[in-house]
């Protein structure tokens, strides 16, 4: 990065956000339709009742906690390369930590739709926090979900936080190269940035107090979601692995979408020279690691089951993988289905499909980078699919089995739930820089003074 | 009908409903009278908010059990069994809890009306009762007007007679498929004593049964059940248990009850009978009367064991073992009845089984004469179809129908289409729309048997009324006194006067009261005949019965049922009985206990067999006769004979309102119009049909998530030896486990938490064992707590709402295999997985030790009932609504549910806060036997128990044994899932059974 200069950054990234394409528009319009596909999905939902959903009895949770899962892991990677790589002081990070921000906070606005949106009656969740009332109730502090509404609202705040802050010096620099309304708003936003060294010394600190506050959370987060599951009783759901486990996997599922994000960034606005094959590198070695640490999950969950001799976590793990035995008179083959497709899926794409990734080649190519990203991302919702759906439709009591198919609206909904996501991050691309400016700028070699007496 | 009560329907109704607790009202004219609440009417004690209880008799099926109808406000909301009456002694059945819905059926139909042409004009009453008093006056000769009924009991019979014969016209017909004249043809053959014995199943200790469904329809299910359980349910005391052999085709839900099963082909059981008898009397000779013990054994002589056998195509080793445990049993009772024993020789079958009951001497004692048994009084089936063979040549000008529905129950063989439609005119009394109500001409509906005036005597001593339990639904009469006035305007001798069935039916109990001996004034006779549902005498039955000098002068005949194919067997329904229940919502959800089939028909078919054929379990199946042929799915089912399909009766409706139209076949109309020789029962086992797969996959909805339980103790068994030594199965440490898991609990107990369990822990106790799997607590519970009817295809998602379920697995393969059946209802743990999982405390754990669920704070995350092992919640996933007027059927004092909330068996909460009030009122506690929730209330095995665990001395308490030193003493006790920690307060107890292969509660 050596040739560029401070300026060259400078023009470069807020580029972005002046010189919009058609097929900017046509993309967004594209996010905006599936957002409104959801949304009319939701409101039909809402009116004639959750039976418009695949979930049944016994499977009480379906896509939608799926979802739910799915994006606050998203909504990991961002935190955990802007605050942890910010303390482990990984360089690389600096190109795609904006980007990786605002998908996190995006993921985590978007997963917390789902706890309400699966709700039976979704105008009262507001009854899920404490509030001091005439009826003189409160929340139940035992219940996992409970720990989930402060989780990830505490999780959102710093995020959105974390994100503000590190946004300040940059929406200055774009503030300085607008006009009109445009001036005025960043003018606001930047909160009166000057670029003074008392400026830069309080935003040091603050920025890596910030990150020290975030880390935990990166953690806990997650283990807290995972607790919804592991408090409970369903086996499949009640084992110990499931913090580190789905921290690790949140990491993995965050990290590919960030690569899916940012691969098609640096084509598109030809980010070559800050998003360099060596951050892609780098990321790839995380997932890969990520991903040994998953598929290591995998078959200690499948051993412990076999070990635990319990007959109900045996019969589910059993399940997951081939489907039912033989259930006689009524069938004398085992049966195969959705639940043991989507068992095969997460295999094949969290476990099989990064190991190519090893070879330095593969880590190089961002056509097979992008490929393997997509496949992560798609095994990381089956795994979530997998872990809670499958476990509700074989638990203890046999007479009470039950198979989950999502329905048009659950479908509907999982979809405005990507358009809810890449609509707020199009509109993120446009209106903010989408790369941290001056975090790039501290990479680079200081300009040396030059006649012309600029900086 | 509007949706909603309007005030001044609601003070009709109320005015009504308390005047015929005065004995006041007429069915007909609805009181005008308005009653102000604020002075209330000081002849009824009418308190708004408190149920009025009326005594009278169930209609469902003709046993003739005394019920209890609840009303609230006018409206009949709940039956209960009336525990003084001596047939079901407070029970009832799945039917008798559904009778609410025959009630409210959406098809009934809402005042007369007058076909013109294709279409249905409503008329006034009076005008349709004119027109068909024309038609009547118009017809030349009276013998060519018709009758047909379905039920014909008690003084209503009389009535029907009376009014014929007063015309002139043919007797009545009296069509019910399910007619059991053979037994009566069979006693006047044996013993000349042509009647329904009362059979004491109770009394013996090895019952035999050749095919009779006595745990669903046949005779009296509700008193069998009760003494089914009696004889044969687990005695902890004495630590006995009686022995149950099946022996018939098919394995119904009263075969799945039994110990053993000797599957025998069709129409063996003649043979079968008698080589038994013919080992009982070689064995056990002198229970056969020193006179008649020479011919008996001479007319025995030829059934051997051997040959037996291999007619049944049983081992003969199997015969033998059971030929000889039948003789040596202490007493022993053998019955015959079902379907499978209804051929074209089926008189000779049941004669069979007599003579087997007399050379075991169980005449006199398990099998009582005398009793004089009406719960049946059909016309034989022959008589019917001489009826429609009159109607098809043209013999036939008026056909009255009142509830029958030969379109439906009659054979297409017998031409019953086409004789309807040779009849001039058809007068239909009918309550409700159904197939042959359409053909009518003159619609005049009838009240159903709870809005009117009747008795029925279904034993000598029994006298039982039917009274009207609230003022009618729709605006119509009584067909018998539609009758009454019909007479009047054809100046009928003895019905000028046009006196209401009400005073008929009082001066035919003038006579009654004589036949009783009571001495009071016949008004206070009649009230307290009312106030109890009737007269009920103890009588002792004569029962000196001898074998008639000419009773074994001919040959038994056994039944010609050669040929291709496979025989159809078309089996009585526990739920829709011959057809009639198919309209009730409860009974098309609940399912079968043993297909758990809901909505719909299905072919039991052997495995071994389908296979041969190419059809899998579930797939459409063509199943042709001569007759005809309809697809219906193939039900793997190992209880059936290779052989043998076996199809039950009821589905397949057509015109008889949106519940029972195109659910499933009616698979009488593949059978051939033939009876029994000399009874004229109709030959139901006639007819060998054909079989193919279909085009693929059936849409049939079967509610066990599995048929095994995988070795995972969801109900436990102990085998005969280890329960008569008293001694406790040994559990796998993952199955169960004998351990109960609060001696491993860090926490301190519930119990030892102040503020707890003092002075209740509601609880409950199941005993498998005593549990037939008769699904009576299932439809007790849809009617007490509003449960909602989802229908078939949500059915198919898993989103039934009941809050109670029998669960059924099944043990071990081919003919031995086993069928286990269980009540599963939320187990209201200590430890509750549900409890903590809520966000918002919508459910918790009452001091009183309910688990409860507060509907209004619900918000539906559903974390509860993911989290609940036992699967006993369920969720609203749509707001249910119901046909109008099945709506005025809910409980007041149990909230109706809305979208998107969680609910779930509540232990009948309301009726706990009712024995509360009055019990506060009174300044005590709740005393043992005030609460009943209406599973407990209806079971007829006295399977589940409910009361209070934290009293020692409560009989729960003591069948639970859960106290701290009870722990060796727990043989049978056990609790679903004990490993899971949720501590459970509802104890199972044990079903004795013997060991399949290891032990069905067990890990393989």
């Amino acid at each position: 990065m050596s040739t560029i200069t401070y300026a060259e950054v400078n023009d470069d990234v807020l580029s972005t956000m002046v010189r919009p394409r058609p097929a900017y528009f046509l993309l967004l319009l594209g996010f905006v339709v599936a957002l409104m596909v959801g949304a009319v999905s939701f409101a039909i939902q809402v009116d004639v009742g959750l039976g418009l959903s695949g979930i049944s009895h016994p499977i009480g949770w379906g896509v939608y906690v799926t979802n739910f899962v799915f994006w606050i892991g998203i909504g990991h990677a961002g935190t955990l390369i802007s605050a942890v790589f910010f303390l482990t002081r990984a360089p690389w990070r600096a190109p795609i930590y904006r980007a990786a921000e605002g998908m996190t906070v995006f993921a985590v606005m978007t997963a917390g739709l789902f706890p309400i949106i699966h709700l039976g009656r979704p105008w009262y969740a507001y009854w899920l926090i404490p509030y001091p009332n005439e009826r003189m109730l409160w929340v139940n502090f035992k219940s996992p979900l409970l720990w989930d509404v402060f989780a990830v609202s505490t999780y959102l705040t710093i995020s959105i936080t974390f994100f503000i802050v590190g946004l300040v010096p940059d929406i200055a620099a774009a503030r300085d190269s607008s006009k009109g309304l445009r001036k005025m708003i960043y003018s606001m936003l930047a909160m009166g940035w000057n670029n003074s060294f008392q400026q830069w010394l309080h935003y040091a600190r603050a920025y890596l107090l910030l990150a020290a506050l975030a880390t935990p959370l990166v953690f806990s987060v997650h283990s807290i979601v995972s607790w919804d599951f592991a408090m409970s009783m369903i086996p499949g759901w009640h084992t110990t692995i499931f913090a580190p486990y789905f921290v690790a996997g949140a990491i993995f599922s965050g990290l590919a979408m960030v690569l899916t994000i940012v691969i098609p960034m640096r084509i598109v606005f030809g980010m070559e020279k800050y998003i360099t094959d060596h951050v892609l590198q780098s990321m790839a070695k995380v997932i890969l690691f990520t991903s040994i640490i998953v598929g290591y999950a995998y078959v200690s969950e499948f051993f412990i089951a076999y070990y635990s001799g319990v007959p109900f976590e045996r019969g589910q793990f059993y399940f997951r993988a081939f489907g039912d035995e033989a259930l006689l008179p009524f069938t004398d083959v085992p049966t195969f289905g959705f639940a043991q497709y989507a068992f095969w899926i997460m295999v094949f794409c969290n476990v099989i499909s990064p190991l190519p990734l090893w070879r330095w080649k593969i880590r190089n190519n961002l056509l097979a980078l992008f490929f393997i990203s997509i496949l992560i991302n798609i095994g990381m919702w089956f795994e979530r699919f997998n872990i809670i759906v499958n476990s509700l439709q074989r638990e203890f009591n046999p007479a009470n089995w039950g198979n989950y198919v999502p329905t048009v609206v659950e479908v509907g909904i999982t979809l405005g739930s990507f358009g809810f996501f890449f609509t707020l991050f199009m509109l993120f691309l446009r209106s903010m820089p989408g790369m941290a400016i001056a975090e790039m700028k501290e990479g680079l070699e200081p300009p040396r003074k030059n006649p012309a007496g600029e900086l | 009908m509007e949706r909603e009560l309007r005030r001044r329907d609601f003070f009709k109704v109320l005015a009504a409903g308390g005047a015929s607790a005065a004995a006041a009202a007429g069915c007909s004219d609805v009181p005008e009278k308005l009653i102000p609440l604020l002075v209330p009417p000081d002849n009824i004690d009418y308190v708004p908010g408190n149920p009025i209880d009326y005594a009278t008799t169930c209609a469902e099926c003709p046993a003739g059990c005394g019920m209890i109808m609840r009303t609230r406000e006018g409206r009949a909301i709940k039956a209960e069994g009336n525990p003084d009456h001596p047939i079901n002694r407070g029970n009832l059945c799945i039917r008798g809890q559904s009778s609410l819905q025959t009630l409210y059926n959406p098809a009934r139909i809402p005042s007369a009306m007058l076909r013109e042409g294709e279409e249905w004009r409503e008329a006034e009453w009076d005008a349709a009762e004119h027109a068909a008093a024309e038609r009547l006056r118009a017809v030349s000769d009276p013998s060519r007007i018709v009758l047909m009924t379905n039920r014909a009991d008690g003084t209503r019979g009389q009535l029907l007679d009376q009014w014929l014969s007063a015309l002139g016209a043919s007797p009545k017909v009296v069509l019910d498929p399910l007619g059991q004249h053979a037994i009566k043809q069979a006693n006047r053959r044996m013993f000349g004593r042509p009647e329904i014995p009362q059979y004491r199943i109770d009394r013996a200790t090895f019952l035999l049964n050749f095919g009779s469904d006595f745990l669903e329809t046949w005779l009296s299910p509700v008193r069998q059940n009760r003494q089914f359980a009696q004889m044969h349910a687990a005695n902890d005391e004495e630590r006995t248990r009686g022995r149950f052999v099946h022996v018939g085709p098919h394995l119904s839900l009263s075969g799945a009850n039994a110990d053993d099963w000797l599957p025998v082909r069709p129409g063996s059981e003649t043979v079968v009978a008698l080589a038994i008898a013919r080992q009982t009397v070689h064995r056990n000779g002198r229970r056969v009367p020193p006179g008649d013990r020479a011919r008996v054994e001479a007319f025995l002589r030829p059934f051997t064991l051997a040959r037996a056998a291999e007619e049944a195509g049983v081992a003969e080793e199997r015969l033998q073992a059971l030929a000889d445990e039948f003789a040596r049993a202490e007493q022993s009772l053998a019955l015959g009845g079902g379907t499978s024993l209804a051929h074209e020789a089926a008189s000779d079958a049941h004669a069979a089984v007599s003579l087997l009951n007399f050379v075991a001497g169980n005449v006199g004692e398990t099998v009582q004469f005398g009793a004089m048994q009406q719960i049946d009084s059909s016309s034989p089936f022959a008589e019917v179809l001489d009826a429609v063979r009159r109607m098809r040549s043209g013999e036939v000008d008026v056909l009255i129908v009142d509830g029958a529905n030969p379109l439906y129950h009659l054979p297409p063989a017998t031409g019953v289409e086409e004789a309807l439609g040779r009849v001039g005119t058809i007068v239909s009394l009918s309550s409700a729309w159904d197939e042959t109500t359409h053909r009518a001409h003159i619609l005049l509906p009838g009240l159903t048997a709870y809005e009117r005036w009747g008795d029925a005597f279904p034993q000598r001593g029994v006298f039982a009324l039917r009274q009207p339990v609230m003022a009618p639904v729709f605006p119509v009469k009584a067909p018998e006194d539609t009758l009454i006035s019909l007479g009047k305007a054809l100046g009928l001798a003895g019905f000028e006067d046009g006196t209401a069935f009400r005073d008929y039916l009082m001066e035919a109990w003038r006579e009654i009261q004589l036949e009783t001996g009571s001495r009071e004034p016949f008004e206070e006779f009649w009230r307290q005949s009312l106030q109890n549902g009737g007269v009920f005498r103890q009588v002792a039955f004569s029962s000196i019965v001898r074998l008639r000098p000419d009773a074994l002068n001919r040959p038994l005949a056994q039944p010609s049922l050669e040929g291709n194919g496979l025989l159809l067997l078309p089996t009585p329904s526990l739920r829709h009985r011959s057809g009639e229940g198919s309209v009730n919502p409860w009974l098309q959800e609940i399912p079968d206990p043993l297909s758990q089939v809901v909505w719909d028909s299905w072919a039991d078919i052997n495995p071994e067999t389908a296979k041969a054929h190419g059809i899998s379990h579930g797939d459409q199946m063509v199943v042709r006769s001569p007759e005809g042929e309809v697809t219906v799915s193939a039900y793997y089912h190992y209880g059936v004979h290779r052989d043998v399909i076996a199809v039950p009766l009821g589905q397949g409706h057509s015109g008889a309102g949106r519940t029972a139209d195109g659910r499933g076949v009616n698979i009488v109309s593949l059978l051939p119009a033939k009876t029994d020789a000399d009874s004229g029962d109709f030959a139901f086992l006639s007819t060998r049909v054909t079989i193919e797969r279909g085009e693929g996959r059936s849409f049939v909805v079967q509610l066990d998530g599995s048929p095994r339980q995988m070795g995972r103790g969801i109900i436990k068994t102990i085998t005969p030896e280890q329960f008569a030594k008293g001694e406790k199965p040994a559990d796998g440490h993952h199955a169960g486990g004998g351990e109960h898991p609060r001696r491993i609990d860090f926490y301190p107990e519930r119990g030892d938490t102040p503020g707890y369990y003092e002075p209740y822990r509601w609880g409950m106790t199941i005993d498998v064992d005593r549990c037939t799997g008769c699904s009576a607590c299932v439809a007790a519970c849809y009617a007490e707590n509003n449960v909602p009817v989802v229908g078939k295809e949500r059915v198919a998602l898993g989103r039934e709402m009941s809050w109670l379920r029998i669960e059924r697995f099944l043990e071990g393969e081919g003919d031995s295999y086993k069928t286990l059946m269980q009540p599963m209802l939320c187990q209201h743990c200590e430890n509750a997985g549900c409890e903590p999982v809520c966000p918002v405390y919508a459910t918790y754990h009452t001091p009183e030790g309910l688990n409860a669920q507060v509907y209004n704070r619900c918000v539906g995350t559903r974390y509860c009932a993911n989290n609940c092992v036992y699967k006993v919640r369920r969720f609203n996933w749509f707001e249910y609504e119901y046909d109008s007027p099945l709506h005025l059927q809910l409980n007041p004092d149990v909230t109706v549910r809305s979208k998107g909330i969680m609910e779930k068996c509540t232990f009948c909460v309301q009726r706990i806060h009712r024995a509360r009030y009055s019990a506060n009122g009174q300044g005590r506690d709740i005393r043992e036997g005030e609460v009943t929730p209406a599973c407990v209330q209806t079971c007829p095995t006295s399977a589940i128990a409910f009361g209070n665990l934290a009293d020692p001395n409560s009989a729960v308490a003591r069948r639970a044994l859960r106290g701290e030193h009870d722990e060796d003493k727990r043989v049978r006790q056990y609790e679903v899932l004990a490993e899971t920690a949720n501590k459970p307060g509802i104890t199972y107890l044990r079903k004795v059974m013997d060991l399949i292969d290891g032990h069905p509660g067990e890990e393989a």
